[in-house]
């Protein structure tokens, strides 16, 4: 039994709300702040605590811009957030693939 | 030891369920961009035009009726495939892919319960149910489109709801005689296969911003 690949999973993706963020993104070149509100029937606030705490970790970035005279947040995915999410589906995988019966 | 096989079982168990939410959100994302508003556009358009044509060229009979809005539905249905097929290709994405399946099967059940209604009622009457399968036809379309809205931007299962309510309205306004005037049931058609489209393919076209619009 190897415990380590779930020890080394990232803590800052590990968070329900920021993994679902991060998965969005993953399959998308970029999405709009209300696109992501609405297909995650996330609020307003919990939207934006855990895209800012991605944006922190350099994982997520924002760009705020003006559509139609009206503000427009859209986000992307990083260089590092994009490799740190393959990183952390990698060490899902081996976790599965480590009990699974030979 | 006992704790430490069940404890990875557990984990095994929950980094397996990650797996799938994280393939299921993802394929959610790829279906959000697909090409909702020009296929919104081209099933109005066809609405428009077939109204038109009904009312223009009398087309009342239970038979004509049927026939007509039924080769719309065929065209509007092939058109949107080809749009969302030509969408995939200029993607790099496959188009029959999990969420478009899913997508396909959320679809299929009500339209296939309206088509077969629908169907019944105009071989069986000769006249005086066209009124009628209308809003049997928006009724279960409005039920797909809120199947459909599981896996497509929340205003799919909004746009549903407006089909659903009106149809249910229309049909207590029909059935206790509540209108003061003739329905003529290719304008019932037309707004709401037509106009109804229209607007909502316009309004996608106005509010989402360029690759990522719907």
């Amino acid at each position: 039994m190897n415990p380590e690949p779930f020890l080394q999973l990232d803590r800052v993706i590990h968070e329900k709300g920021r993994l679902a963020i991060m998965s969005m993104l993953a399959a998308s070149p970029e999405l709009s702040f209300t696109e992501l509100r609405d297909a995650l029937g996330m609020t307003d606030g919990n939207l934006t605590t855990h895209i800012r705490a991605l944006q922190e970790t350099g994982y997520v970035s924002v760009a705020k811009s003006y559509q139609n005279r009206r503000p427009l947040t859209t986000c992307t995915l990083t260089a590092p957030g994009r490799k740190a999410f393959a990183d952390y589906i990698n060490l899902l995988e081996r976790i599965v693939q480590q009990n699974r019966p030979k | 030891m006992l704790c430490g096989a069940k404890c990875l079982d557990m984990e095994t168990n929950w980094a397996a369920e990650q797996l799938q939410t994280i393939r299921t959100l993802m394929e959610r994302s790829a279906v959000y961009r697909r090409a909702l508003a020009p296929i919104m556009l081209f099933a109005g358009f066809a609405g428009v035009l077939a109204a038109a044509g009904g009312l223009v060229f009398h087309l009342n009979s239970p038979r004509a009726f049927g026939e007509l809005w039924l080769g719309v539905a065929l065209v509007a249905v092939a058109g949107a495939f080809l749009i969302a097929r030509q969408q995939a290709l200029k993607d790099h994405e496959p188009f029959w892919s999990p969420p478009t399946r899913r997508v396909a099967q959320a679809l299929l059940p009500p339209l296939l319960a309206g088509l077969c209604l629908g169907l019944l009622l105009v071989m069986v009457f000769n006249h005086g149910v066209e009124l009628a399968v209308s809003l049997i036809w928006i009724l279960f379309y409005g039920c797909a489109l809120h199947a459909a809205g599981f896996f497509m931007p929340r205003g799919i299962k909004w746009f549903g709801w407006i089909f659903i309510l009106s149809a249910c309205g229309l049909f207590y306004a029909m059935m206790f005689n509540w209108f003061r005037f003739e329905v003529n049931p290719h304008w019932l058609m037309g707004f709401f296969f037509g106009v109804l489209h229209l607007a909502y393919g316009a309004y996608l076209y106005l509010t989402e911003k360029g690759k990522n619009a719907a």
